[in-house]
């Protein structure tokens, strides 16, 4: 197995990954979805609304702002000592007492951790007219991608297949050149060249359209991986989820165990 | 209000409302904005286009009923 960065920022990164199976590279990207836990707002006590949106409206743009926090800090409310109570230890209380006229914005929330606040300052809650008044005191928790998609700490997390683009007996009619939607088929000199195969997306037209039958796009075992990440880095995600993939294997491992004796 | 979220991909997005809103005041085309916020997908970049504000609609009426 190698890996080799092609894009590496703090929030996308895109590498390739080689000779590995399709289910080990699934199984990652459905680890990083389902598994990596992050921090959102699951329950809100509204003690006062007078705003335009009903407080099931509110909760829902609540839940979507995403949460910066140590995760590690916390523990997953069902298996923290208070029993599912909520205590300091599993959750964080953001609280929110604004009057309009006045548009509500993420940054307003006073978080009972400093270290637990919104990634963006800016997300526009609600806008509040002459007269009205919010008072919420907002509940966040650990939680995965699961059990809901605000817990997911990516957007973009997907995997394709780099392929290999065979060419033999070629004419040089040029039709595949014209027909290729990504455009990454080029005439140099006597032969058809593969300008970026990255950018491939196996959509197979230059093979219907060569009459010669001289192309053949093959399915590899090289995987090209994106992940944009939203209130982590990329790197730290990626991390985690094999940490957890990991873990998950050795617990596999003790049960073939039992069974086994 | 404008979505906190992408529907299809889940990108955050909201936070760039309101520097879309300051470059088409500036007279940039919808296409120069998204480009130059950096949203490359098509289905972020339709939640910019095809959003419509319903609240201040409804703040027209505030007092005449309720
Ligand atoms: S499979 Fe599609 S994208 Fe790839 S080279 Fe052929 S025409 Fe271009
Ligand atoms: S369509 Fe076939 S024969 Fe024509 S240039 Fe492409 S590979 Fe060669
Ligand atoms: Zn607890
Ligand atoms: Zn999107």
């Amino acid at each position: 197995m190698e890996v080799e960065y092609v894009e590496d920022r703090e929030d996308k990164i895109v590498f390739i990954i080689k000779n590995v199976p399709v289910a080990l590279v699934n199984s990652i990207r459905r680890a990083i979805i389902g598994h990596v836990p992050t921090m959102a707002v699951d329950y809100i006590n509204v003690y006062m609304n007078t705003s335009f949106l009903y407080d099931e409206m509110l909760a829902h743009r609540i839940g979507l702002i995403p949460l910066k926090a140590d995760i590690d800090k916390y523990n997953f409310q069902d298996k923290c000592e208070c029993g599912g109570e909520g205590c300091p230890n599993c959750q964080v209380s953001l609280r929110l007492n604004v009057e309009g006229p006045k548009t509500v914005y993420s940054g307003d929330f006073i978080s009972d951790d400093p270290e637990v606040k919104p990634v963006y300052d800016n997300i526009p809650v609600v806008e509040l007219y002459e007269g009205q008044q919010l008072m919420i005191e907002a509940v966040a928790r650990l939680g995965t991608g699961k059990e809901h998609a605000k817990w997911k700490p990516v957007s973009i997390c997907s995997y394709k297949i780099i392929p290999k683009i065979e060419i033999s007996d070629c004419s040089l009619c040029k039709a595949c050149v014209e027909a290729c939607p990504r455009k990454i088929l080029e005439i140099k000199g006597e032969k058809i060249v593969v300008n970026d195969i990255l950018k491939c997306s196996m959509c197979m037209e230059c093979v219907k359209v060569c009459e010669d039958n001289a192309i053949k796009v093959e399915e590899t075992d090289n995987y090209l991986f994106t992940i944009e990440s939203i209130s982590m880095p990329a790197k730290e995600v990626l991390k985690r989820a094999i940490n957890i993939l990991k873990n998950k294997a050795v617990e596999m491992n003790e049960i073939l165990k039992h069974i086994n004796s | 209000m404008f979505p906190v979220r992408c529907f299809t991909c889940g990108a955050v997005i909201a936070h760039l409302w309101e520097e879309y809103k300051k470059k088409l005041a500036e007279g940039k085309s919808p296409k120069e904005a998204l480009d130059e916020l950096g949203i490359e997908r098509y289905c972020c970049r339709r939640m910019f286009l095809t959003y419509k504000s319903i609240i201040n609609e409804v703040a027209r009426f505030k007092g005449a009923v309720g």
